[in-house]
Parts: C-alpha cells; sequence; structure tokens
C-alpha cells in the first residue's frame, strides 16, 4: 500500500510540472498585455519601462525558473492587470466553482439513481424506455444552451428565478441543473446498466429464492454493490466537472474560478493562468487519486464482476 | 422515493417564487448594475471603467468635470494661472473626508506625491507628466507648475487626481485602501466582499447639495441579457454595458427608458507605410466605399453621429463646417483606379475580440469593400495579441476606438503624434498643429488649431473616419437620471421620477 | 445469387461478420433510428447546395431580424429568419452542419490515429515506452480540457485545422487508454503467446490478432466522442475561439444570438436545436453500434 501511495505520490508530481511547463509556454507564447496594463494614452516609454519591471524582456527558461522557484515557497504572484495575489484571487473565487460542482453532483445522483434503479427493476416498461430516451435527449444537449434556454424561460419570461449571480438557493438551481444534466443522464443510463447486471447475478436469485421481498432484495443487496462502481465513477467525473464549470460559470455570471482562468487567458494575465490551472489540475489529481484508493481497497469485496448470469 | 423527490423540487420552486418576490426594495436605495465588478475602487490605481465608476462617487478631486472639457469647482474653490505655467489654487474651507481628516493643502500634496510614486504604480502616471511640481503656500493654498503652458490640465485634474485622506492611507496601506477607500466625496463605502454588492451610503458631511438617494449599490451582472431583464423587472434601477440591440428593447418597452452617455468613436487605422494605403487616392476611397448612413440607419438605429475628420463633432475644436464623406462607391472605384488599382485589391482587417459590436460591424465593412473590389480577410484578435502585432507594425487595416472626449487632445494627441504612436502614420506638420495646440491656454485660439488639424487630416484620411456611436444607459421608469458624455457613473444626480 | 454471396461469405470470415454486425445494428431500434437520422444530416449537408443556394456570408442590412416563416412578420424568402446582420438563418445552419460534421470526423480520425498507435506502443511494447506515454497522458487528461483549448487556440490563433489540432490533442488520451487496455488483455490471451512461441512477428500479431480486437471499442468510442467533439466544438465557438468568421458554425450562431435574446430569441434557439438533433443521431447510434458490437451479448464467443 505505502510503495503504491509514493509511486502515485511521484506520478502526481510529474504531473504537476507537466501542467505548469504546459500552461506556462503557452500563455507566453503570444499576445503582449503590457499595453492593456496601462491606459490607452500611455507613452513608449512607459510600456518599455513596465515590460522591464516585470521581467517580460527576460529569456523564457529564466521566466519559468523564477516562477517555479517562487511557487514551491507559495508564491503564485499577483495579476498583472488588477495586482491583486493570485492566491488570494483563487480562494476567492474556488468555494463558488465547488460549489456549483458539488451541487450539479448532488442533484444528478439524486434523480439518476432512483430513475436508473427503477428503470433496471422495470426493465422494457414505458418508464423505462421513456427515461432513458429523456437521458439520452439530456445526453445530447449543449448545456450552455440548456442553460440560455432556462433563463429565457424561468428568470426573463416567467420570472420565477434570478438571472444570474450567485446567492442563495435560488440563484443555485439552474446553473447547477444545467451543469448536471449530462451528467444525470450518465448516471441514469449507467445505474440501469449496472443494477441489470447486479440483479441478474446469482446471489441475488438466492436471495430472492429465500423469500426476501423484492424491495429488501434490490434496495439492499443490489443497490449496495451497483453503487461501488456508480461511485467511482462518480468520483472521477468530478474531477471534469470541476474543469467543465467555466462555460456555465460565463452564461450565469457564477464568480467561479472557471470564468476567472478564461479571462485570464484572453487577457494573458500570467500569474492567474499558471496558478488556477494548477489548482486546477491538483484537485483533479487528488479526487482521482482518491477514488483510486477507494476502489484498490474495495475491489477484494467486489465479487459480482467474476460470476455471470 | 420518488415522490418525496417530487415534493422536495416542489419545495424547493416555492420557496425560491416567494424569495424572489419577498425582496422589496428601500425607496431610498438606487441599484447600479455594472457589466464586471471593479476590482479596485482607488482612483490613483484603476483605470478600468467599472473601477472608476464607483471610486468617482467617493473619492472627490480638484475641479468637477464639465461636458465642454471645462471645470468647475469641487474641492478647490478658486483657480488662476498665474502665468503660462503656475495654476494657483485656493481650496474650499470646511470640507472633509468621510473619516473625519480635514481636506486642506496637505492632502493635496500627500494625493499628488502618491500618484506619481513609482513604487504605486499608478496607471494616470503618464499622463500626469505635464505636472514639474507641487508647492504648498499654507493650508489652504497652493500652486501647481507645468513645464510648458497645457491646455488639458484642469480637465485631466478633474478626473485623475483624487485627493486621499494622508493619515488614513497611511494607517490602512494601499491594499486595504483600494479595497475600502476613505474620500471626500458624496458617497463612503460601507461595505464591500469580493464577489457582492459595493454599498455605498450618503456622506453627511459632504460640502455639496445632497443626493436624493442615500444609498447606492453597483453590482455586477456579466449575463447581458440578465442585465438588460434586471432593469425592466426593476431589479436594477441603472444599468450599462447594453449592446445596441439591448438599448432598443430598453427603449421601446414601458418599464424603462435610454439616456446616452459617453460616445464611442471607431476609426479603421491605415497603415500608409505601405501599399496600398500609402497612396492618399486609395485611402480616400475607402472612406468613400463604406455606406456608413445605411450602417447607422439600421444597426445603431439612428442614434449614430457619422465622423467627418478625425476630431469628433462633439469635442472641442472639431471643425463643423466639414461633411462627413458620402457613400460612393462609384468614386471610390474611380479612385482605386487612378491609383493602380481597377480590380480591387485583397486586403486584412484586424481587429479585437473583446467587443460584440466591432465584430458586427466588421462584416459589413467587409461587406461594403468587396462591393468596390477590395477582398477583405477579417483578422479578429485577442487583445494581448491585437496589441502586439499593433505595435509591431504588423496590421494593414485595423479596427480601434477612443471615445470622443470633450478634451480633443487625449485621443488627438494619443493617436496621431508621431512621439506617442507612430506605428502606421507619421506627420510633421501634424505633430506642430498638436503641439501647439496642446499649448495654448486660450480657448479660442485653440479651437483654431484643432480646426486646422481636423481640416488637414480630413483630406489626408490616415484612417477611414467612421462614426461616434453614444453608449446607452437604460433606466428604469422609477428613477430619472441623465448620462454622461464622459461615461462616468456620477450616482448623486439621480433623483426618483416624479 | 445468394449461392454466391454464401460463398464468399465463408471465405471471407471478416465479411461475414462485418454484415452481421450491420444486422445487428438494423434490427436494434436505437441504432436504426440513429443511423438515419445521421445519415439524413450527413446527406444533407452534402448535397443542399443543389436546392438552397443562398448565400451564408451576405449581409443585407434591410432585413435584419426577420423572424422564422411561422412567426408574425416571417417571411417565405427567409424561412428560418435572419440575424443580426440580415443573413439568412437556414443558409447558416446548413452550410455549418458541414462544418460541424467536418470537425466531428476529422478529430476522430487524427486523435483516434494518434491514441490508437500510441495505445499499441504503450500496450504492446510495455516498459519504459508504457510508463512514459501513460504520464503523458496524465497531464493532458489532468490540464482542465476548456483551459488547454482556449491556451492553444489563444496561441495559434483561431482557425478549422487549429480546431481539429486541439481537440484531437486534448481527447487522444481517451483512445489510448482503452487500446492499451485491449492490447494488455490480448496480450495474455493463449493464442497471442502461441503464436509468439512460434515466432510469428511482433508486426503480423498486431495485425492478426490485436488490431480486430481493438477495433470494436475503438469505433465505438470515436462514435461517441464525436458528439463530444461537435459540443466542445460549439462551446469553443460560443466563447470566441472558434472557427473565425464569416465562416458560419453552430457554435458561433449561438453565442452571436445570445445576445439578442430577449427579441429574437430564435437566433440563439435554432442553432442549439440543430446541435441536439445531432448529437443525438451520434448517441442513439453509437448507443446500438456499442450493443450491436459487445461480445457478450452474442450467443456465440468470436
Amino acid at each position: 500500500m505505502l510503495q503504491y501511495t509514493l509511486t502515485r505520490l511521484s506520478h502526481m508530481i510529474f504531473v504537476m510540472f507537466g501542467i505548469s511547463l504546459i500552461s506556462f509556454f503557452f500563455i507566453h507564447l503570444s499576445g503582449d498585455p503590457v499595453g492593456l496594463m496601462l491606459p490607452p494614452d500611455a507613452t513608449k516609454a512607459q510600456v518599455e519601462e513596465l515590460r522591464q519591471e516585470l521581467g517580460f524582456n527576460d529569456p523564457l527558461p529564466e521566466q519559468y525558473l523564477r516562477f517555479v522557484t517562487r511557487a514551491i515557497r507559495g508564491d503564485f504572484g499577483r495579476s498583472i492587470y488588477s495586482h491583486e495575489p493570485v492566491v488570494a484571487m483563487i480562494k476567492d473565487r474556488l468555494p463558488a466553482s465547488l460549489e456549483l460542482a458539488v451541487a450539479a453532483m448532488i442533484i444528478s445522483l439524486l434523480v439518476a439513481i432512483p430513475v436508473g434503479v427503477f428503470s433496471a427493476v422495470k426493465r422494457g416498461s414505458l418508464l423505462d424506455t421513456g427515461s432513458m430516451f429523456l437521458a439520452l435527449f439530456g445526453l445530447s444537449m449543449p448545456h450552455f444552451w440548456l442553460g440560455i434556454m432556462m433563463i429565457l424561460l424561468f428568470s426573463v419570461r416567467w420570472g420565477w428565478l434570478p438571472t444570474s449571480g450567485r446567492g442563495g438557493i435560488e440563484h443555485l438551481i439552474m446553473p447547477a441543473l444545467a451543469l448536471g444534466l449530462s451528467l444525470m443522464a450518465m448516471f441514469a443510463r449507467l445505474t440501469r446498466s449496472v443494477m441489470l447486471e447486479v440483479l441478474s447475478l446469482d446471489y441475488i436469485r438466492t436471495a430472492r429464492a429465500k423469500g426476501l421481498l423484492e424491495a429488501v432484495v434490490v434496495g439492499k443487496h443490489a443497490l449496495k454493490n451497483a453503487l461501488i462502481p456508480l461511485v467511482t465513477v462518480a468520483g472521477l467525473q468530478f474531477g471534469f466537472l470541476l474543469g467543465g464549470t467555466v462555460i456555465i460559470e460565463t452564461v450565469f455570471a457564477w464568480p467561479g474560478l472557471g470564468r476567472l482562468v478564461v479571462k485570464a487567458i484572453l487577457d494573458r494575465d500570467y500569474p492567474v493562468v499558471q496558478a488556477s490551472v494548477l489548482m486546477m489540475a491538483v484537485i483533479f489529481v487528488a479526487v482521482n487519486f482518491v477514488v483510486d484508493l477507494l476502489y484498490a481497497y474495495l475491489d477484494p469485496q467486489i465479487t459480482y464482476r467474476r460470476e455471470k448470469a | 422515493m420518488k415522490r418525496i423527490l417530487t415534493g422536495l423540487v416542489l419545495v424547493v420552486f416555492l420557496v425560491a417564487a416567494l424569495a424572489g418576490g419577498a425582496a422589496a426594495r428601500d425607496k431610498d436605495t438606487l441599484i447600479v448594475a455594472q457589466e464586471t465588478e471593479p476590482v479596485g475602487l482607488d482612483t490613483t490605481r484603476n483605470n478600468l471603467h467599472e473601477c472608476l465608476n464607483v471610486s468617482h462617487n467617493i473619492q472627490d478631486r480638484l475641479f468637477e468635470p464639465q461636458e465642454d472639457a471645462s471645470v468647475t469647482p469641487a474641492l478647490a474653490e478658486k483657480w488662476e494661472w498665474t502665468d503660462e505655467t503656475s495654476l494657483k489654487i485656493w481650496l474650499r474651507k470646511g470640507a472633509t473626508f468621510h473619516n473625519g481628516e480635514p481636506v486642506n493643502a496637505a492632502a493635496v500634496k500627500f494625493s499628488y506625491d502618491r500618484l506619481l510614486d513609482p513604487n504605486l504604480k499608478s496607471p494616470h502616471r503618464g499622463r500626469m507628466v505635464a505636472f514639474t511640481g507641487l508647492e504648498v503656500i499654507d493650508d489652504y493654498t497652493l500652486v501647481l507648475k507645468t513645464a510648458q503652458p497645457f491646455a488639458p490640465a484642469l480637465h485631466l485634474l478633474s478626473y485623475y487626481l483624487p485627493i486621499v485622506p494622508p493619515k488614513y492611507v497611511k494607517e490602512v496601506g494601499d491594499e486595504m485602501y483600494n479595497r475600502k477607500p476613505v474620500g471626500a466625496g458624496p458617497y463612503k463605502v460601507v461595505s464591500w466582499e469580493k464577489g457582492k454588492d459595493i454599498v455605498l451610503e450618503f456622506y453627511e458631511g459632504w460640502y455639496g447639495p445632497k443626493p436624493a438617494y442615500k444609498h447606492v449599490i453597483f453590482r455586477a451582472i456579466p449575463e447581458e441579457a440578465a442585465r438588460v431583464a434586471s432593469v425592466l423587472t426593476g431589479e436594477s434601477d441603472v444599468v450599462e454595458g447594453l449592446s445596441l440591440r439591448s438599448q432598443m428593447t430598453v427603449a421601446k418597452s414601458d418599464k424603462a427608458s435610454t439616456t446616452a452617455g459617453m460616445g464611442v468613436m471607431p476609426y479603421l487605422g491605415l497603415n500608409t507605410y505601405q501599399k496600398p494605403f500609402s497612396d492618399e487616392r486609395v485611402r480616400q476611397a475607402l472612406n468613400y466605399g463604406i455606406n456608413r448612413p445605411l450602417i447607422n440607419k439600421t444597426i445603431f438605429e439612428g442614434q449614430g453621429i457619422l465622423a467627418a475628420g478625425p476630431i469628433s463633432p462633439r469635442s472641442f475644436g472639431a471643425d463643423l463646417s466639414l461633411k462627413p464623406y458620402p457613400y460612393d462607391p462609384e468614386k471610390a472605384k474611380k479612385l482605386l483606379a487612378e491609383a493602380g488599382y481597377p480590380d480591387g485589391f485583397e486586403v486584412r482587417l484586424s481587429y479585437p475580440t473583446n467587443m460584440q459590436q466591432i465584430q458586427e460591424q466588421t462584416q459589413v465593412i467587409a461587406g461594403d469593400l468587396a462591393k468596390i473590389g477590395i477582398k477583405v480577410q477579417l483578422q479578429p484578435l485577442d487583445p494581448p495579441v491585437m496589441w502586439q502585432k499593433y505595435k509591431n507594425r504588423e496590421h494593414q487595416m485595423y479596427i480601434y476606438w477612443w471615445d470622443d472626449n470633450p478634451e480633443s487632445d487625449r485621443y488627438m494627441f494619443s493617436l496621431l503624434h508621431s512621439k506617442s504612436r507612430d506605428y502606421y502614420y507619421k506627420n510633421e506638420e501634424t505633430d506642430r498643429l498638436l503641439d501647439a495646440a496642446r499649448s495654448t491656454l486660450d480657448r479660442d485660439k485653440r479651437a483654431k488649431l484643432y480646426n486646422e488639424v481636423d481640416r488637414k487630416l480630413y483630406k489626408e484620411c490616415p484612417w477611414v473616419f467612421l462614426y461616434i456611436v453614444p453608449k446607452v444607459y437604460g433606466v428604469n421608469n422609477k428613477v430619472d437620471y441623465q448620462g454622461r458624455r464622459d461615461g462616468f457613473l456620477f450616482m448623486r444626480f439621480a433623483k426618483p421620477k416624479s | 445469387m445468394i449461392r454466391a454471396m454464401d460463398r464468399l461469405r465463408l471465405r471471407l470470415p471478416r465479411l461475414d461478420r462485418f454484415l452481421e454486425t450491420l444486422g445487428d445494428l438494423a434490427r436494434h431500434r436505437s441504432a436504426a433510428i440513429g443511423g438515419s437520422m445521421m445519415a439524413a444530416i450527413i446527406l444533407t449537408s452534402l448535397v443542399f447546395p443543389l436546392f438552397y443556394s443562398v448565400d451564408p456570408v451576405a449581409n443585407d442590412l434591410l432585413v435584419r431580424f426577420l423572424p422564422p416563416v411561422w412567426l408574425e412578420g416571417g417571411s417565405w424568402e427567409h424561412l428560418l429568419g435572419t440575424d443580426n446582420i440580415g443573413r439568412d438563418v437556414l443558409a447558416r445552419i446548413l452550410h455549418g452542419s458541414r462544418i460541424s460534421l467536418l470537425v466531428g470526423v476529422s478529430t476522430v480520425l487524427v486523435a483516434a490515429t494518434a491514441g490508437v498507435l500510441l495505445g499499441l506502443v504503450a500496450g504492446y511494447f510495455g516498459g519504459r515506452l508504457d510508463d512514459v506515454i501513460m504520464r503523458v497522458g496524465d497531464v493532458f487528461l489532468a490540464y482542465p480540457f476548456m483551459l488547454l483549448t482556449i491556451s492553444v487556440i489563444a496561441v495559434l490563433g483561431p482557425s478549422i485545422f487549429n480546431l481539429i489540432l486541439v481537440l484531437a490533442l486534448s481527447d487522444w488520451v481517451t483512445y489510448a487508454r482503452t487500446v492499451r487496455g485491449s492490447v494488455l488483455s490480448v496480450k495474455q490471451a493463449e493464442f497471442v503467446q502461441a503464436a509468439r512461441a512460434i515466432g510469428t512477428s511482433r508486426a503480423v500479431i498486431i495485425w492478426r490478432h490485436v488490431l480486430p480486437n481493438i477495433l470494436s471499442p475503438v469505433l465505438v468510442l470515436g462514435t461517441v466522442r464525436t458528439a463530444n467533439y461537435i459540443i466542445w466544438e460549439s462551446g469553443l465557438s460560443f466563447l470566441g475561439m472558434g472557427v473565425p468568421p464569416p465562416t458560419p458554425t453552430w457554435g458561433r450562431m449561438l453565442a452571436e444570438g445570445r445576445v439578442y435574446l430577449i427579441d429574437s430569441w430564435w437566433l440563439a434557439t435554432i442553432p442549439g436545436v440543430a446541435i441536439m438533433l445531432t448529437i443525438l443521431a451520434i448517441n442513439l447510434f453509437g448507443d446500438g453500434l456499442r450493443d450491436a458490437l459487445d461480445p457478450r451479448l452474442k450467443p456465440t464467443s468470436g
């Protein structure tokens, strides 16, 4: 176990380096933000002075080294436009993105699991085909378009919900739904197929033969085992979810990390981009790591894969 | 299980609906929605429009800017140019900062030095390069000196030198001051949490007339449809950042109206050092070849003003006898043929992607130019990339813009004087005229000099002159607020509609 | 005739399997529906100029914001209305379909080729090479996808080619991993070990035994991922990073239309519907394909 953990950790560090390298070089390869940091009536001399000050005239590898040595100490510098410390900016916006991602995850699981279970149990029924078709529909909808449509209906036309921003639960519903819809669809389908597999296993038949109530059979035995692969997939998806909040944050003016980074990339706000990308990658890798550990730990107990109907 | 779920969802919706409806508002409070949240509230350190919109309400300056490029008293009560390079200022007595500190010459000197402090890296430092020093005469009198006679001095001071309280700034430091500034303006900061509203409250000790609204809240609603919806529903009282279409939506509705603010003045810059634009006839041809009246009628719904020469008719010193180039594609083709391009040519049009409206206009312009034989290849670029290529003289034809500031020197000098930018155009006579206009303190003489520049460049066409499009604020019918040409939101002028 | 076909099928077991799969597909409901939808979309995008030759780029400021023909104010000249500078929406949707399909298909080809190759190499040769490839893949996987694409496009500039490149760059790992997994399991199989034992060259083993087994998962994966690429492309266009104007793409139409949501809601709705229908078709077909090719569901082993 220890050996496994150590190897994974070393892989994580490699990944971190790779990511920071990619983001650094890409951002520096084009565009000069200095002209935009000063008012348009700044003189040429001023612009040059600023470039020199910020170290933009130094060779790239040197700039990268500077970044790494500072980053290791936890100093990620300041935004070149707002001069705010980057770490503070990320601390500001990360909870919002997490809130959105978690809410989306919860909503999707809350709906998907019951739907998937019922579809599996009542296989072939109208409920089953209907909900699976709806799921496919949900998977096929571009989530940012869905977000825009929801604003059109629920905010503009009917005035039920606020148009944008972060606040109470009424602000969270639409973005979380938009973000979680495709996840919901995916989980519903996954739950259904996993449940179908589990339900056809020997020990389930045994349980039924023993005369246990169907509800108990499904709820206690089948669902419990079906949840394991589901949870692992959910964990993996969470990492992707965090990176995918970008567009939804844009549509709903959600003050999250995604929107911050996109703007920073377009503005070539180097320090912000590098730190944010690293942060998102760390979360992704960490979540994966935990999920992997969980899976490895639970694996001996999963016997259903060995048996077939 | 499913029933519980449905019930839950219903409850959530019900709560949301109730919560939304129950948010009744204080009649004393004015809510302003901007597109972006400010990054800081200290005028000294910020140049972004959304920051200055808020900070100008908090920090007063020496003078109050007027729409014709003149100024009126603010923290300065009286002033006089004792000679061509010395400005003597008598401060208003009894004015205080929000924390009680007195507004005196020491505070002005402190603010001035702070603005010029290289460590503070104020974006306005460059603008103050004309000033050489500030001398304190007594508690309420001081003298500002310039290197040469500098006509735009008062105008610049009325925007970019906020007077700040020395004790408070030293106490809390620049970072904290940027988040929660204390000024001598009509409104003081009550609260501002990142990501949430900025709440301002009237400062009882302000020397001016009491505004109609005790509280002003600035909030950010980045999504335009949401912003428009908020002014129509009354969720916001004033909104900025409306695209043309949204402006029409607001104007046509019976819940809100529009009021004109700053004018955006886009122009098509031409690389006059290289073919084909090194030939004046080609440049003029382009000016004849774009159907600006139609663009104005349709895209701007007639709200735009066609530009004649480079100086906006609304700015100081424009030669109002000049008429905008008419749309004359035949004449354009003739000029092109004369210059040696009877079959037209191919050219790249570069533009930055941060303005949706520009995107629209470039496509129409490209369509028009195609009709006179010029095949335009559109090149949208990220703003920093656009700037980089701009500096490196890589553009052939590019769109940029300025605002039609009442003070012409602001854009005429920056854009057309070779000391400022010589990337695509350079002319000694233009330089001479602009230098002279900048250092003539007499208003009439100055106006004549600008007239001359206007006429000269009208003929030379270093640009394709386009139009001025006033940006517009949406104002809910409960409120009466007039927009300003400088494009800043001075909310003390807003009052409830009777 | 049938006898000839039968003899042909016996001779070519692969063709036989292919035809069998086709039959399975046709019988599978969703695959049939999805497949026919896809065929309709592809066909339309290829031949529409024969029937509808309106220029998608031609702007006519005098007919801006015309609603679709079934709404008040619409006209038969512009069935789906016009946009903010008077361009015909239907023409743009039709031309846009080409871009979406082009991007989708090209990205699959590039990503799958790269991914399969790397996955094969990693899985078959193992060891150091495997480690390196997988670690590099991890980096790409951990890099928040949207940010990777935005960064690259920001640097290289927007163009169809760069778009395809960047999408493929973000997704090759998916193919590589799947292929590697398949290769690893095939490697263990007895018949492969036997082939190695008698000295069959690596290349032949890969060609004859490994490739056919990874073909199905890659095919399914590719089909399903195409849907993703189309959504990502529209997402990138939405953020302003897709194919540059004036080329019409569905994502760009969505972005441009979003501003006019309140008055001219069709500008944002119609492209969204187009995207959704296309994705739906692909997903339906992909579902059916997966079921048809799933060896576990076959009554006899392959």
